[in-house]
């Protein structure tokens, strides 16, 4: 198939990055993302939220800062009371407002399935577009959230998680991006994308996808939810996660000593993740320092990227 | 055998159905029916936490789980693997060996001596097969990678059959030889730590 494209598209469908971005001046670039998907929790107001800090997280992965938005609905109109939809619109607009990006419009249809997300615009200087494809040999790897949504979910889906776990995760896939990708605009940073439906591993493949590269990723230094690890040791591991890893099996390479629980909780699907950061090598620590000083907590230096060309993951 | 029919049922519920089954009364054998591969797999994660040995099967387009509680007592707490401990099946054969040659020829005393002993030594590196993973040269070592090298074509010979060669670029630069490397990748301190990580043997000459 071929698409309509012209000289201003910088990232278009042949790159397949985290957004499309088209340039406007020599000082300006949109980017321009989508995002909807069913609920990830239950409470309308908080999927609201999630699903907002999801859209965005495109915009802010790229190293550009979101505008505008417009809504995307499907909705059981006449089946589900529709104070529902108010609340999830309500938990997206105060995301938004978070955001600093304005609501301009939207669209819905009615679906026996309720669906949510945002089409959302932002801006960047053309030369500051951070790729998902340019690590460089010697850059560190840097992730700014926590692994494990996937599974924790699933355990909620069970009944087995309690009401804290479940609102902290909650707080997690709904935290943005926005500070993260203020604080590396500092730096100086290679490449970026965000952790989302592939997993660390699916989503770091692709970045290695392509660079002349190999990776070493030090699986004990990936932050991760410890009740992750309790519930994949007990199969509760979505569908996806498995699929993440037969997808990304052969470029992919696991020492020993990497406990199976951890290896499932590389490949979960995450809602909402973080961002994975190739930062060179002299600021790697300063990087992770100033995230923590920043109100990232969870940031960590997980790995580096190898001169070896052969683009292959090595998990120690 | 205690026989659990989890088709049908959507992630969790086979894992669920497994663990309300066991928490029914003691089964020391069990199998689980399901209909995909990713339930399977959680299935079998599940009862091995609770102390049982697993098989897995597929009988159609049957997804099985066979478990077998193993002789130490578990309980629905069971035992999971600790830091370090591995549930994955042994590796298959081949270990990762990684030679280092830091100089450019083997052992003090005699350096003419030394030089024929580590063309010897690197002719007969072959004998490690397919266990012989990395070959890196630092230091002086890299001067065997060079035009006029004695063991150039064995060294690529080795590339051809699958070796990696990895060759000191700041060596190179240091001795003005970069441009005269013949084989091996042009490698960094980071690449080289790397490997000496993933290694299960470095041995160093």
């Amino acid at each position: 198939m071929s698409f309509p494209t012209d000289e201003n598209v910088l990232i278009g469908l042949d790159r397949a990055d985290d957004a499309g971005v088209y340039k406007i001046s020599d000082d300006i670039a949109l980017i321009q993302t989508v995002d909807f998907f069913t609920p990830i929790v239950d409470d309308p107001y908080w999927f609201g939220q999630i699903a907002a800090a999801n859209a965005l997280s495109d915009v802010y992965a790229m190293g550009g800062i979101p505008k505008t938005a417009m809504s995307l609905v499907a909705f059981p109109a006449g089946e589900m009371d529709l104070d529902i939809l108010r609340r999830i619109m309500q938990g997206a607009a105060d995301k938004l407002r978070e955001a600093g990006t304005v609501l301009i419009g939207g669209h819905s249809v009615v679906d026996k399935e309720l669906k949510y997300g945002l089409s959302v615009t932002g801006i960047i200087h053309p030369e500051r577009i951070l790729a998902k494809k340019n690590l460089r040999p010697g850059d560190r790897l840097v992730l700014t959230k926590p692994l494990g949504t996937g599974i924790i979910n699933t355990a909620v889906k069970a009944g087995l998680a309690s009401a804290e776990l479940t609102d902290r995760v909650t707080g997690m896939m709904a935290a943005l991006n926005r500070g993260g990708s203020r604080i590396m605009a500092d730096f100086d940073i290679h490449a970026c994308t965000d952790v989302t439906g592939f997993g660390l591993l699916g989503h770091l493949a692709e970045m290695v996808c392509g660079s002349g590269t190999s990776v070493r990723l030090d699986a004990g230094r990936v932050p991760v939810i410890a009740e992750a690890l309790e519930f994949a040791n007990m199969g509760f591991i979505p569908a996806g996660a498995y699929h993440n890893r037969e997808f990304r099996e052969t470029m992919i390479a696991f020492s020993e000593t990497v406990p199976r629980p951890l290896q499932d909780v590389l490949f979960d699907p995450q809602t909402s993740g973080g961002l994975l950061i190739s930062v060179s090598e002299a600021h790697a620590d300063p990087l992770v320092a100033a995230l923590k000083a920043g109100g990232i907590k969870d940031a960590a230096p997980i790995g580096a990227v190898l001169a070896d060309p052969e683009e292959k993951i090595w998990v120690v | 055998m205690k026989e659990i029919d989890a088709r049908g049922l959507a992630c969790p519920r086979p894992v669920l159905q497994t663990q309300e089954v066991l928490r029914q009364g003691s089964c020391p054998s069990v199998k689980v029916i399901v209909d995909n591969g990713a339930s399977q797999q959680n299935v079998q994660r599940f009862l091995e936490s609770q102390g049982y040995r697993t098989t897995l099967a597929q009988s159609g387009a049957d997804y099985l789980v066979i478990g077998t509680c193993s002789p130490a007592p578990g309980g629905l707490t069971g035992s999971s693997p600790g830091p370090g401990e591995t549930v994955t099946p042994p590796a298959s054969g081949a270990q990762k060996i990684m030679v280092l040659c830091a100089t450019d020829r083997m052992g003090f005393g005699d350096d003419e001596l030394g030089r024929k002993l580590m063309i010897n030594y690197l002719r007969t590196l072959k004998e490690m097969g397919s266990d012989l993973w990395r070959l890196v040269f630092v230091n002086n070592g890299v001067k065997l990678t060079i035009d006029g090298s004695e063991v150039l074509d064995d060294l690529r010979g080795y590339e051809q059959a699958g070796l990696k060669i990895l060759v000191c670029g700041t060596c190179l630069v240091h001795f003005n030889l970069l441009e005269r490397k013949q084989v091996g990748e042009t490698t960094n301190m980071l690449d080289i730590v790397t490997a000496m990580q993933l290694a299960d043997k470095v041995i160093s000459i």
